[in-house]
C-alpha cells in the first residue's frame, strides 16, 4: 500500500518538477506575455484583501508594493474587515462601489456573481498566464454556464485524512501508507480497541461534515455524479446517494458521540490531545500543532481519503481554491484584471511568499523545495487527484448548500436511521428552489 | 408590650426580606459580572498556554502582552476617531430632532399627535436586517442621482443618517414623556408674552430639558459607539469603519486567538465604561425618566 502512494506521489512530483524546469526556460517569455496582457490597463488600482489579520494584510500590502515596483502602477490595498461579514455582504459590495480587484473564492461563489454581470471576464488573463497555471486550476476556475474564467487562482489547501503517525504505529499500521477502505477500517478498529475515538467529527457549524459527505460520494460514485447531484442533475433519492449515507452511517459507531456539539476546533483538539485516530479536514490549523511542540507537528500527517470504489480510486479531492477577481462596477476594471493576473503569475506569488505566505500556490513554476515534510505531503495528496472539488458550499448554490444540505446532514447525524426520509426531503427542497435569476 | 413584640417581629421579617433581596441582586450581579471578569482573565493569558493546557487550566504566566499586541494590531486611534466621527454628530442630530418632535407633539394638540408618536417609535421595532436591503438600494439610487455613489454609501454621512433615523423615535418618546411633566402654564405665559414657536422651544422648553438630554446623550453615545451592523454593511472602506470592526483585525479566517481578542474587546469597551462611570447619575436617571407621568 505504502509503495503505491509513494510511487504515485513521486511520479507526480517528478512531473511537476519537469514542468518547473521547462517553465524556467520560458520565464522571460512569460513575463513579456503578462505585460502584453496589461497594456490597456493603466491608472491606479484599488484592491481589497479578503483578510483582516496581520499576516494577511502584510502579504496583501507586499503584493501591492511589488506590483507598483514592477509596473509603476499604484495599488491601494485595504483589508476587508470581518471576513465573514465581507463574504455575506459580497452582493452589496459588488453592486455598490467595489475596489477594482479583490481576493475571493473559486466555485459557485464566483460563478453566481459572474452570471449576474458583477465580475470581469478574466479568460484572456488566464490565457496570458499560459503554462504557469496548471490545467486543474483552470478547470476549477471555469464557470460552467459560459466556459469562461472569472477568477485567477492563487492559493489552495487540500482536505485530507489527518492523523498522528505515532498512533498508527501503535496500532500496527504503516503510518504513511493508508490506502484503501481495508486500511481505514483497520484504523477505526485499532483505535477503538485502544479506547480512542476512531474517526472524530464535529458538525456544530453545519459545514464541517459536508467534507465527509462529499468525499464519500466521490469515492463511491465519482466526481461527475457528485457535481451532478449538487446541481440537480442527479437525484438525492437515487440508490447511489442512499449508499453514501449508508457508508457514512457505518462510520458513526467509531465517532465521538457529541458530533453536533463540537466544531472543527473540537475535532482539532481531539487530534491534538491524542484522543482520536483520524479526522478529515483542511490543514489550516497545522500551526497549532507547531504551537504545542515541534514534536507534535512532526507527528502530524495527511493522506487522501482512502479508496472505496476501485473504479474511482482516489481521483478526487476537496481543495478549495482562493484567488483574485476583478469587479465590473469598479472605477478601473481593466486595471483590476491586470492586477489579478499579476497576482496569479510567478512574480506575484514570489512576492507573497517573500512576505511570509505559507499557503500552497497554484502556479507550476513555483519551487516547492523549501516546503517542510508536511507541506510536501500536501502537494503529494493533491498530485494524486485528477478532479478538484471546491468544497460542497462552493460547488453548489448557496441557498441549497447551507440551509438545506448542511441541515439535513445534521439531521442525519442525529438520526442515522432516517436516511430515506432525509434524502426525500433534500430532493423535495431542491425541487422547491426558485430558479436562479 | 405587645406593640414592641409586634415591632420586633416586623423588623425581623423585614430583615429576612432584605437579606433575600440582597442575595438575589448579588446573584444576578455575579451572573452579569462573570463574563466580563472571564474576558479580563482570558486577556491576561498567552494563547500558547491555553492551547497546551486547555481553557480551564492553571496559568503559568499572566501578563499584559495581549494588550500590547492588540494595541499595535488594532490601529486603535484611527478607528476610535472614526467611532466618534459617527457617534457625536449622530447623537447631536438625534437629540435635536427628537426634542423638536417631542416639543410639537406635547405642546400643541393635533388630532394625530399620538399616531405620530407611535409611528416614530414603531420604526424601532423593525429589525435592522430587514431595513438594510432596501436602504442599501436607496443609498445607491440617491448616489446615482447626484452622480456620486459614495455620497451616502461608504460615507460617514450615510451611517450618521441611519442612526439618527432609528434613534429619533426613542429620543422623542423619552423627551415627550418628560415634557408632559413640565407645567402647561409655562408655555401659556410664554405665548402670552408673545414668544414665537421657535423662541418658545429654544428659550423656554429646551433649557428645561437638560436632564433628559444628558441622560439620552449618554445612552445614545454608548449605543451608537457599540453598534456594529451598519458600519459593516454600509461602509466598504476599512479605514472608515469604527472601533467595533477593528476588533475583527484580531481574528483570523479560521483560527482566532481568543486571548488577544479578549484584550482588544476590553480596550474597545473602555470608552463606554469611562462614559458610564463619569456620568453614572445621568445614566441611571435616564432609565426611569418620565416614568412617573406618562
Amino acid at each position: 500500500m505504502s509503495n503505491e502512494v509513494k510511487e504515485n506521489g513521486v511520479s507526480r512530483r517528478t512531473v511537476l518538477k519537469g514542468a518547473a524546469i521547462g517553465g524556467a526556460g520560458l520565464l522571460g517569455g512569460g513575463t513579456l506575455l503578462s505585460s502584453c496582457g496589461s497594456d490597456e490597463a493603466s491608472g491606479p488600482v484599488k484592491f481589497t484583501a479578503r483578510t483582516n489579520n496581520e499576516t494577511g494584510l502584510k502579504i496583501a500590502q507586499a503584493l501591492a508594493d511589488a506590483y507598483k515596483a514592477e509596473t509603476g502602477i499604484d495599488v491601494t490595498m485595504q483589508g476587508s474587515g470581518d471576513t465573514n461579514a465581507f463574504q455575506d455582504g459580497i452582493s452589496q459590495y459588488l453592486q455598490g462601489t467595489p475596489d477594482d480587484a479583490f481576493q475571493w473564492m473559486a466555485g459557485f461563489r464566483t460563478n453566481f456573481r459572474a452570471d449576474q454581470g458583477l465580475l470581469v471576464d478574466l479568460s484572456e488573463n488566464i490565457a496570458n498566464l499560459g503554462d504557469q497555471m496548471p490545467a486543474g486550476f483552470v478547470s476549477g476556475a471555469t464557470n460552467p454556464s459560459d466556459g469562461k474564467q472569472y477568477i485567477i487562482p492563487t492559493t489552495w489547501y487540500p482536505w485530507g485524512l489527518h492523523y498522528r503517525k505515532s498512533t498508527m504505529k501503535e496500532i500496527g499500521l504503516d503510518p504513511e501508507g493508508l490506502y484503501n477502505l481495508d486500511d481505514f477500517m483497520k484504523l477505526l478498529e485499532g483505535t477503538k480497541k485502544k479506547g480512542l475515538i476512531g474517526y472524530a467529527l464535529g458538525d456544530k457549524g453545519g459545514w464541517e461534515a459536508m467534507g465527509t459527505f462529499s468525499i464519500l460520494n466521490v469515492r463511491l460514485n465519482g466526481y461527475k455524479y457528485h457535481i451532478d447531484l449538487l446541481n440537480g442533475r442527479a437525484k438525492w433519492t437515487d440508490q447511489k446517494t442512499i449508499d453514501v449515507f449508508n457508508q457514512f452511517a457505518a462510520m458513526i459507531p467509531y465517532m465521538n458521540d457529541n458530533v453536533l456539539d463540537i466544531s472543527w476546533e473540537g475535532m482539532r483538539d481531539l487530534l491534538l490531545q491524542k484522543k482520536c485516530g483520524a479526522i478529515l479536514m483542511g490543514s489550516w490549523w497545522a500551526n497549532d500543532f507547531k504551537a504545542k511542540s515541534q514534536e507534535d507537528y512532526d507527528d502530524l500527517w495527511i493522506v487522501p481519503f482512502p479508496e472505496i470504489n476501485p473504479e474511482f480510486a482516489r481521483d478526487t479531492i476537496d481543495a478549495p481554491v482562493d484567488g483574485v477577481c476583478a469587479a465590473a462596477n469598479s472605477g478601473n476594471p481593466a486595471g483590476g484584471a491586470a492586477f489579478a493576473e499579476w497576482c496569479g503569475s510567478e512574480a506575484g506569488m514570489l512576492a507573497a511568499q517573500a512576505a511570509g505566505d505559507t499557503s500552497l500556490y497554484a502556479n507550476s513554476r513555483l519551487d516547492s523545495s523549501g516546503y517542510d515534510a508536511f507541506n510536501k505531503q500536501k502537494l503529494a495528496v493533491i498530485g494524486e487527484a485528477k478532479n478538484v472539488m471546491n468544497f460542497l458550499d462552493r460547488d453548489c448554490r448557496n441557498d441549497f448548500a447551507g440551509p438545506i444540505v448542511g441541515v439535513q446532514i445534521q439531521n442525519f447525524l442525529k438520526n442515522p436511521k432516517d436516511i430515506n426520509k432525509i434524502c426525500e426531503e433534500t430532493q423535495a427542497a431542491w425541487d422547491a428552489l426558485p430558479p436562479l435569476a | 408590650m405587645s406593640g414592641i413584640v409586634k415591632d420586633k417581629k416586623y423588623r425581623n421579617r423585614q430583615k429576612i426580606k432584605d437579606a433575600f433581596i440582597s442575595s438575589f441582586i448579588g446573584l444576578f450581579a455575579i451572573v452579569w459580572m462573570v463574563p466580563i471578569l472571564w474576558t479580563f482573565w482570558t486577556s491576561l493569558r498567552p494563547y500558547d498556554d491555553i492551547i497546551q493546557k486547555g481553557v480551564f487550566s492553571r496559568p503559568d504566566t499572566l501578563n499584559l502582552k495581549n494588550y500590547a499586541d492588540a494595541y499595535r494590531l488594532m490601529n486603535i486611534w484611527e478607528y476610535l476617531s472614526n467611532s466618534f466621527i459617527v457617534a457625536i454628530p449622530a447623537v447631536f442630530l438625534t437629540l435635536f430632532f427628537g426634542s423638536l418632535l417631542a416639543f410639537v407633539v406635547t405642546r400643541y394638540s393635533f388630532k394625530f399627535n399620538l399616531y405620530l408618536l407611535l409611528l416614530f417609535t414603531a420604526g424601532n421595532l423593525l429589525p435592522v436586517q430587514l431595513v438594510y436591503a432596501p436602504l442599501f438600494k436607496m443609498y445607491i439610487w440617491v448616489g446615482d442621482l447626484v452622480g456620486n455613489r459614495n455620497i451616502l454609501y461608504d460615507s460617514y454621512l450615510g451611517v450618521i443618517l441611519i442612526h439618527v433615523a432609528l434613534q429619533v423615535g426613542f429620543a422623542t418618546f423619552v423627551m415627550s414623556s418628560y415634557m408632559k411633566t413640565i407645567p402647561k402654564e409655562i408655555s401659556e405665559s410664554a405665548m402670552v408674552d408673545g414668544a414665537s414657536v421657535f423662541r418658545h422651544y429654544w428659550n423656554v422648553i429646551l433649557p428645561l430639558l437638560r436632564p433628559p438630554l444628558a441622560a439620552l446623550s449618554v445612552l445614545m453615545t454608548t449605543w451608537i459607539y457599540n453598534e456594529f451592523f451598519w458600519a459593516i454593511v454600509l461602509i466598504k472602506s476599512d479605514n472608515k469603519r469604527p472601533i467595533t470592526s477593528a476588533l475583527g483585525r484580531l481574528q483570523g479566517e479560521f483560527v482566532t486567538d481568543f486571548n488577544l481578542l479578549a484584550a482588544g474587546a476590553i480596550m474597545a469597551a473602555l470608552p463606554t465604561l469611562i462614559i458610564f462611570f463619569v456620568l453614572k447619575r445621568q445614566f441611571v436617571s435616564g432609565l426611569t425618566l418620565g416614568s412617573t407621568k406618562g
